[in-house]
């Protein structure tokens, strides 16, 4: 898993960034970027969501389970502040940070079509299917950001991604497939019976979207962050026709922060 | 808290477009049920994807018929359930789905019990025809040139594997016609690996088949024993069946562990089968299927022509087999029920033995031609 490495990588600069500032208020940087009204912070933080069709299409049910797995964000984020009373600032970011989720749910008359290896089945499922997304992504998020008061920031802007580690896979069970559309054989999978699907290979590599989030400095320098960011293409490349409807990734990310 | 406040409002915005959407009308255009009024049916109405079936009693006049159709809920059918029609020859019914979009054509046959030919020749194939892939549906024709039983197959499930091999190509399916039969065109059966899409639903392997019956295709992934549903009214009462095949096992033998994918099996060749079981249909069990078809304890079977394992070996030219029905102990052919088509007949061919346990070699190839089944006559009994 090369993003570990990434991750481990970035923790060790940060962690050196953090102990050359923790000399003092002092250091030649800092005053620097004080007189340049430059914020620095580093920040971690747990994303919760999924990717989703918006909105849910009518084929889709119920959704039976959901587990939003545990994806990590460490990241950093410089700002640049602006005007006399520096209440409005520019962001720039850049973020590690994994995206994922389980979810079974209950589909009807579903289409879809599984390609592997050359084979090829096409149909419209009725029943259940469980999905596991994962994808680990280097995120650049540029922000507009706003001073409330000494405490409290908004910020918006947005963002691109670049998706290096992705899975998306699954199967269905407890139900039955019409071949090639609703007029075709059906074929019923109960009990044991199951077909597994693996679209990993399909994920979008680039991904833009928006971000809008809150900032409240509890302490001097530690301050807890809510972002929600918004997928604004799908995390399937284009040419990717198995599910019929756009997944947009949308996450909501909870952490904290250590400003500089 | 502001903070808190922030977080609400943003899951508020993603629930408001994260609702489940009103549930939409029906896209299936089934028939679900078939039945004919006043108990002239000698079996139940055999339905398939768009083929209904009435097998009724003797004497009945399919001139003047009205079947009920229990469809998808919310689907119409043209002409209407208990339409008056003259099924002499097959009619046509469309069956729309309730959301408008769908429609599929039913062929609706009325067959008396008689109507089985003796003789199979396997000059007859017409093609499933389908975007991804083609496929031999055997038939035989009686002396007016109509049809008059279609062979069923396990190509149906084949299909499903989706391999780009099967366009337009009948003969990349485990059951298919060839040119060089003993005379004209023979039938060819070829034991075949399922691919990726097989090993994941564990059916690895298909052996080709040709039988008297139906292929349920809706069992053929969950329990493929299932699948093979056998038998068709007979009201004669067979001697032998006789016939001709040429065999070439697979090089190598495999078996399906319990995860589904294939173990070698080294030195073990493969073996054919043929045979045919005469059987009374019973309520709850008038088709016969992979799990009882040769049961020693189906108590319904009547007679059995299997041939002999000592011939089930490779066999570079035509060779001749005639196989002769053994009765099995205590049973005897009721001659009322014989006439009233209360027994059933099927014939089997496969390529491999033990195909529907997905045990074989594939490439395991199979040829039949000219087959007979020797009978003899209610008035002879």
């Amino acid at each position: 898993m090369n993003i570990k490495r990434y991750i481990l990588t970035f923790f060790t600069a940060a962690a050196v960034a953090f102990g050359a500032s923790a000399q003092g208020d002092t250091t030649p940087g800092l005053v620097w970027s004080t007189l340049h009204a430059l914020d620095y912070e580093v920040f971690a933080g747990v994303n919760i969501g999924g990717a989703s069709p918006i909105p849910l299409p009518a084929e889709i049910r119920s959704i039976d389970s959901y587990n939003p797995n545990l994806n990590l964000q460490l990241g950093a984020k410089a700002t640049k502040w602006l005007g006399k009373d520096k209440k409005w600032g520019i962001g720039l970011g850049i973020i590690f940070e994994s995206k994922g989720m389980k979810t079974k749910a209950t589909v009807k008359n579903y289409g879809m079509e599984i390609i592997q290896e050359g084979s090829r089945l096409k149909g419209n499922w009725t029943g259940r299917v469980q999905t596991r997304y994962s994808s680990s992504l280097l995120t650049l998020p540029v922000t507009a950001n706003y001073k409330i008061n000494s405490r409290l920031k908004v910020s918006a802007g947005p963002y691109i991604g670049i998706a290096m580690n992705n899975s998306f896979d699954g199967y269905v069970y407890e139900g039955y497939l019409r071949e090639n559309d609703p007029t075709g054989n059906k074929v019923s999978f109960e009990g044991d019976s199951r077909a597994a699907y693996d679209f990993s290979d399909d994920i979008r590599t680039f991904q833009w979207g928006a971000q809008a989030g809150v900032s409240w400095l509890a302490f001097r320098h530690l301050s807890v962050n809510a972002n929600l960011t918004w997928g604004c293409n799908g995390i399937f490349k284009s040419s990717f026709k198995t599910i019929t409807f756009t997944m947009y990734p949308i996450y909501l990310n909870l952490g904290f922060g250590y400003a500089f | 808290m502001k903070l808190l406040k922030w977080v609400s409002c943003a899951l508020l915005a993603v629930s408001s477009v994260a609702c489940i959407q009103n549930e939409p009308l029906n896209a299936e255009c089934d028939i679900v049920k078939a039945s004919l009024p006043d108990d002239i049916l000698n079996r139940e109405p055999v339905i398939e994807n768009d083929k209904v079936i009435f097998i009724v009693k003797n004497h009945i006049s399919v001139s003047s018929l009205a079947p009920e159709f229990e469809l998808t809920p919310g689907a119409t059918i043209e002409p209407s359930s208990g339409t008056v029609r003259n099924f002499t020859t097959p009619k046509k019914y469309t069956v729309t789905s309730e959301d408008g979009k769908w429609h599929k054509t039913y062929t609706v046959e009325v067959e008396v019990n008689n109507t089985i030919n003796l003789n199979y020749d396997f000059e007859h194939v017409r093609q499933k025809v389908t975007g991804s892939y083609t496929y031999d549906i055997f038939y035989e024709v009686g002396p007016a040139g109509n049809e008059v039983m279609t062979w069923a197959s396990g190509n149906p499930g084949y299909a499903l594997t989706g391999s780009p091999d099967l366009k337009d190509n009948p003969s990349a399916f485990p059951t298919y016609q060839i040119g060089n039969g003993r005379s004209g065109k023979c039938l060819a059966l070829t034991t075949r690996s399922t691919g990726d899409f097989g090993e994941m639903v564990k059916k690895p392997m298909a052996a080709g088949s040709l039988f008297i019956g139906k292929f349920d295709i809706l069992n053929a992934m969950q329990d493929a024993l299932k699948a093979t549903k056998f038998g068709t009214p007979f009201v004669n009462i067979p001697r032998s069946l006789k016939g001709y095949y040429k065999y070439a096992p697979g090089e190598t033998f495999f078996e399906a562990d319990s995860k589904g994918n294939l173990v070698e099996v080294p030195g073990k060749v493969d073996k054919f089968n043929i045979y045919a079981v005469f059987f009374e249909a019973v309520k709850g069990m008038e088709m016969l299927d992979g799990y009882n078809v040769l049961s020693a304890d189906n108590p319904n079977i009547v007679a059995v022509a299997e041939i002999n394992d000592a011939d089930r070996v490779a066999a570079g030219e035509w060779t001749s087999f005639n196989i002769p029905f053994v009765y099995r102990a205590g049973k005897d052919i009721d001659p009322q029920k014989l006439i009233d088509g209360k027994y059933s007949i099927t014939i089997v061919f496969s390529s491999s033995i033990d195909g529907d346990y997905f045990s074989g070699a594939p490439g395991s190839t199979l040829l039949i031609d000219e087959v007979s089944l020797v009978c003899l006559n209610q008035d002879e009994l």
